[in-house]
């Protein structure tokens, strides 16, 4: 990551500890994981079939037959561990290197914020909404929002720091594989569109909003968020990678931009933070803000209705246990109707399976373009053969 | 620049609120969690023993040949990812025990005699 400027320096323990927690990750995710994917298909499964005479038929029924095995008590403990270890492990740097960084933020921001190059829109005023505020999120001390000296990054440089050993490095030096995918392959998919205006709602620390402007450096493009550390630090991150992006303090489903003013509305693991009826309203809000023939594109992982039962009770385990309430309600949602209340007719919306531009190149991206019309359960299966990015959406008429 | 929030708060180790639990057994989550921080304090002491002992060879106070193991894995991109993956795995080998027990399990294994 080392983003140049704003990187923590980190003790040689520290980095070990680091280190050690990422590969601790990769052993749950991976080894763990499929020790107990054994379990369930050698015994979990079978003893419900007996007793039932059927298979589990649903997430939650996988979910309560596999909370009596010795091997979930052991994943889940341990998965919680490793996430609190991801953001300890980064922690007593952060607490050391705040003040300094603060500082280097600040003046990184000034010139473009002054300027009006690239605005830095923090109200005063604003209040982080409570469904966020009233928890930490992904068992992140602190969350995003908290703030512990006057013109604070401590939670953003937390969450940078921490997400670069959550994620194993796997999306790319800058943590911004998901956007620069999957804006190639809107850029190939609609070679039409010629943005001039482009938001990422909810967007951190900027990870997948920078894309866009490298992707569209002509379009000006913007990042809004209810954290003040991390738009604080966004726009410090996007001045320290030359890059002129638009950072606002808002609330995704209230933005203030004008009716039918932006080409490209994009979220990345927004909407499962959210609880169900402010996906409606921020449906809502970003048909008012396209523009005729703009473009909504979500990246989520897929709904329940998509995935086995198997994987439904795989893929909530967050909503149980990672301090993410909303994701399983949101995955049950029916996203085609949501859309359509919104204004987004059914024939209008998208729904596209990207290869990850790390992993498998750029070309593997514009091919994908091409493979689009295969049956979506296709699509999906090969998520877990490599790393691709599931979004979904609708061009506005 | 400066845009004051409505109030300031310590920095926190701990995560608020419910705490996850897994087990029946009182403790038996925490000493989860203490094992998993012995491991990652055991790896990063290990990994300054390494670069003690890559000093000592290259000062000449000790002969390699009579050094165990390739030193020179710890620390070094992906040699360093698979000694750890190694690391892990012997610590919690226990838990993929009952994996492969289930795979490998024949079901006309004989049972052993039964206790009256």
């Amino acid at each position: 990551m080392a983003t140049p400027g704003l990187t923590v320096p980190f003790s040689f323990d520290e980095q070990c500890r680091q280190g050690f927690t990422a590969s601790m990750r990769t052993y749950v995710l991976n080894d763990l994981a499929d020790h107990m994917r054994d379990v369930y298909e050698h015994r979990t499964k079978p003893t419900f079939e007996r007793a039932q005479g059927q298979p589990p038929s649903s997430g939650p029924e996988v979910h309560k037959a596999m909370r009596r095995e010795t091997i979930f008590k052991f994943y889940s403990a341990l998965r919680c561990g490793v996430q609190e270890m991801c953001w300890r492990s980064v922690i007593p740097g952060v607490r050391r290197a705040a003040g300094d960084l603060n500082a280097a933020a600040a003046s990184m921001s000034a010139e473009a914020a002054d300027s009006g190059r690239a605005t830095l829109d923090v109200d005063p005023s604003f209040t982080t909404p409570s469904y966020i505020s009233d928890l930490d999120i992904h068992l992140m001390p602190g969350n995003y929002h908290e703030e512990h000296m006057p013109d604070d990054i401590s939670q953003a440089l937390i969450y940078d720091h921490g997400f670069d050993v959550f994620s194993m490095k796997l999306l790319g030096e800058k943590s911004d594989d998901i956007a620069r995918s999957i804006s190639l392959f809107v850029a190939t998919r609609f070679p039409e569109l010629k943005p001039e205006r482009i938001a990422d709602l909810g967007c951190l620390v900027g990870h997948s909003t920078l894309p866009w402007k490298e992707r569209y450096p002509d379009a000006e493009v913007h990042g809004i968020d209810v954290a003040r550390p991390c738009i604080r630090y966004a726009h410090a991150r996007s001045q320290s990678y030359g890059q002129d992006v638009h950072f606002h303090l808002k609330d995704a489903v209230d933005t203030g931009f004008d009716d039918a003013s932006l080409d490209i509305v994009f979220s990345s693991m927004l909407l499962h933070e959210m609880p169900p009826a402010e996906v409606s309203r921020l449906m809502g809000e970003i048909y008012r803000i396209l523009k005729p023939g703009g473009l909504m594109l979500h990246y989520e992982l897929p709904p329940n209705s998509l995935t086995d039962t198997y994987d439904s009770f795989y893929l909530d385990w967050d909503s149980y246990y990672n301090k993410e309430p909303f994701y399983k309600p949101v995955r049950d949602m029916d996203m085609s109707a949501t859309m359509a209340q919104a204004g987004f007719d059914v024939a209008d919306q998208v729904t596209f399976v990207v290869p990850s531009e790390t992993m498998h190149g750029a070309q593997a991206v514009i091919d994908s373009v091409a493979q689009q019309d295969q049956p979506l359960d296709e699509r999906i299966s090969r998520l877990v053969e490599g790393m691709s990015w599931f979004c979904f959406g609708a061009r506005k008429k | 620049m400066t845009d004051q929030a409505q109030e300031y708060t310590p920095f926190r180790d701990s995560v608020k609120g419910k705490r996850m639990r897994f087990f029946e057994a009182q403790g038996v989550d925490e000493l989860a969690n203490i094992s998993l921080a012995l491991a990652q304090e055991l790896w990063a002491l290990r990994a300054r023993y390494v670069l003690l002992e890559r000093a000592v060879i290259e000062a000449g106070l000790l002969d390699p040949e009579g050094v165990a193991g390739r030193p020179d894995a710890l620390l070094d991109g992906d040699g360093e990812r698979q000694e750890r993956q190694e690391f892990i795995d012997r610590i919690f080998f226990t838990l993929r025990e009952e994996a492969e027990a289930l795979n490998a399990a024949s079901p006309a294994e004989p049972e052993p005699p039964h206790l009256s």
